[in-house]
């Protein structure tokens, strides 16, 4: 069963996320991040594809995250479902189901997902990232 | 972490606390501050900082430095142009966030108190805000060039704001250096719709009363005097400056590692001067700075037609004129003196503003002989400050002071402290209206979550980098 947990910080905010296998972790880190956007949404929508490079997993997790932030900031979405379809040590896809905003986004502005202390662990499937906000 | 006291107000980070430190770190705190910033980890990330290939002299923190992700919030970090490094975590994600000071000629009591509920309300309901916002001039991609390569040139050639705002403005409203080339498309698509919005956060607009004067002569030349309405404005380049950082230090984590430059933290990711990478990003941050500027000009134009609506008089005859804008998060090339030799270096300023002292070349001609002023805005419902750069501050801490209260309790503790209900009816018992507010972020907001800025203001004037002219209160808070 994956999850995830909101790390304090001064400023900011981390999330810890985990599951049965590394891509439901990363899938858990996105949902951190879009509850703490505020838009998690029901479905159905429109099918988006998701791309991500990085030169190791921690990396990758950043970028994964930084498409969510600026697909959601661009086009001003709600998101349904996120799959991570593949991932590598270096590429990942993932694929989210998005929806206009009929309500605002109800939680706070998340500017970028840092590398500041991000981690992510194999064995068991664990990753940390810190978010500024 | 081993700090060791120096004086009243400084204090020394020994090389060698971090493994790799080139330099010391020096933090300017009084006891109380100290005791504070020793809380969380932002001790440590001074530290880090010292690490930085080609540093020089020390790795600084100012008085309201707490936590941040990679550098501390309150570093100063210069390194040598010709052997150091460009972090773009010395700068952050919100490329030149600063803040813009309006004054006016109006008296509280007898001109804007019997008007405040309406101007406050009205002021929420034409400032774009939160998350998401779309801001007040809606951008062509061509127009965002220009926005990042003329700065606040831009919105004055479409008869937004007047010239005197550009004259007032750090850098005459545009950095030079900027390359809107090498601001990426993304980039520039998340800055289309948003010239002219607050943004969320610790962002706002407030109107504000000159509750004190400290220093006549200062204050004279500002144009501010006692009982005088101001409005203050805080908010940096929105989407547009976070997808630069997002994008270049992306580029400098797999280049910094090929380059085999290793620093404590990934979020320190940084390359030689002289690479393209660095050309590349330092072009973009400057373009960025140039639309967080122009940010800001367009918001206060906006506040500027809602004064003249709800007081019926045109903003010239309000005098409702730019006393100066400055960024808190910024890099830029300066000399400095470094051990009696003259060196050109890249001053890094994460959470901490440029004070320079009487008598600058880079000052506006209208303030060089005063020195440069310094906007230091209070957490929400507590006083603002106005202060001015001394020359001393050059030599102590490549002249730079403080950029606000500095946060010291993490959002979710803040709002276990209070609600945002009870903190609004808090606001309104002290007399400060609030414009209609989303109040489950307005409680991550709360003073207590911040600092005393007047005790960050305190130690700035006693460890000698900058020197309080003026001290004011808000009396109308619109939060981003």
């Amino acid at each position: 069963m994956g999850g995830y947990e909101i790390l304090e910080h001064t400023a900011d905010l981390g999330i810890r996320a985990w599951g049965d296998t590394l891509e439901e972790a990363f899938e858990q880190a996105a949902w951190g991040l879009l509850d703490t956007i505020g838009v998690r949404r029901a479905g159905p929508g429109e099918q988006r594809t998701i791309p991500a490079a990085g030169s190791d997993h921690a990396s990758l997790l950043v970028d994964f995250l930084n498409e969510l932030i600026f697909l959601q900031e661009t086009e001003a979405v709600g998101f349904a479902d996120v799959r991570v379809r593949r991932l590598t040590s270096s590429e990942l896809e993932a694929g989210a189901e998005v929806m206009p905003l009929d309500d605002p986004a109800d939680g706070v502005q998340v500017k970028a997902a840092t590398y500041h202390l991000m981690e992510v662990r194999t064995d068991p499937p664990e990753a940390r990232v810190y978010l500024d906000v | 972490m081993e700090v060791e006291r120096i004086d009243d107000f400084t204090w020394r980070i020994p090389q060698g606390a971090v493994a790799g430190m080139r330099v010391p770190g020096i933090v300017f705190a009084s006891e109380s501050l100290m005791d504070t910033a020793r809380e969380d980890r932002a001790l440590e990330q001074v530290a880090n900082v010292a690490t930085l290939p080609g540093i020089v002299k020390a790795s600084y923190a100012m008085p309201d430095i707490h936590w941040g992700y990679g550098f501390p919030i309150g570093g100063v970090a210069a390194t040598d142009a010709n052997e150091g490094v460009v972090s773009p975590g010395g700068v952050g994600f919100d490329i030149a966030c600063g803040v813009r000071l309006l004054r006016s000629d109006l008296d509280w009591e007898s001109e804007v108190r019997p008007v405040i509920d309406r101007l406050v309300r009205a002021l929420g309901a034409r400032t774009p805000r939160g998350v998401g916002g779309k801001g007040l001039m809606n951008l062509s991609r061509q127009d965002v060039t220009k926005v990042l390569g003329e700065g606040v040139r831009f919105p004055l050639s479409r008869g937004v704001g007047a010239e005197e705002d550009a004259e007032l403005c750090e850098d005459r409203g545009a950095l030079q250096g900027a390359r809107p080339e090498f601001v990426s498309e993304k980039a520039q698509e998340r800055g289309c719709p948003q010239l002219g919005s607050l943004g969320a956060g610790n962002h706002f607009l407030e109107v504000q009363v000159v509750e004190r004067i400290v220093d006549e002569r200062a204050a004279g030349t500002m144009g501010l005097f006692e009982n005088q309405v101001c409005v203050m404005i805080h908010s940096g380049s929105r989407g547009l400056g976070h997808q630069v950082c997002t994008d270049h230090l992306k580029m400098m984590d797999e280049l910094m590692r090929k380059l085999g430059i290793e620093v404590p933290d990934r979020q320190l990711a940084c390359v030689p001067l002289g690479q393209e990478a660095a050309v590349r990003y330092l072009g973009a941050m400057c373009a960025a700075a140039n639309f967080a500027r122009a940010n800001r000009h367009v918001l206060a134009d906006g506040a500027r037609r809602v004064f003249e609506e709800v007081l019926g008089r045109s903003s010239r005859d309000l005098g409702l004129a730019l006393v100066y804008d400055v960024a808190h998060n910024l890099a830029k090339f300066e000399e400095h003196e470094v051990d009696g030799r003259l060196r050109w270096l890249c001053v890094h300023r994460k959470g901490a503003t440029r004070a320079f002292g009487p008598g600058h070349t880079e000052l506006p001609p209208y303030y060089r002989e005063m020195g440069q002023p310094v906007i230091i805005p209070g957490s929400m419902g507590t006083a603002s400050y106005v202060l001015v750069g001394l020359g001393g501050a050059e030599e102590r801490s490549f002249a730079s002071t403080c950029h606000g209260a500095g946060r010291q309790m993490s959002r979710t503790r803040a709002k276990k402290e209070m609600s945002g209900a009870q903190l609004a009816q808090g606001l309104e018992r002290d007399g400060i209206k609030l414009a209609p507010t989303r109040l489950a972020s307005l409680a991550e907001e709360g003073p207590y979550a911040y600092k005393d800025v007047s005790e960050v203001v305190r130690v700035c004037e006693g460890a000698g980098l900058s020197r309080v002219v003026a001290r004011l209160r808000p009396v109308g808070v619109v939060k981003g």
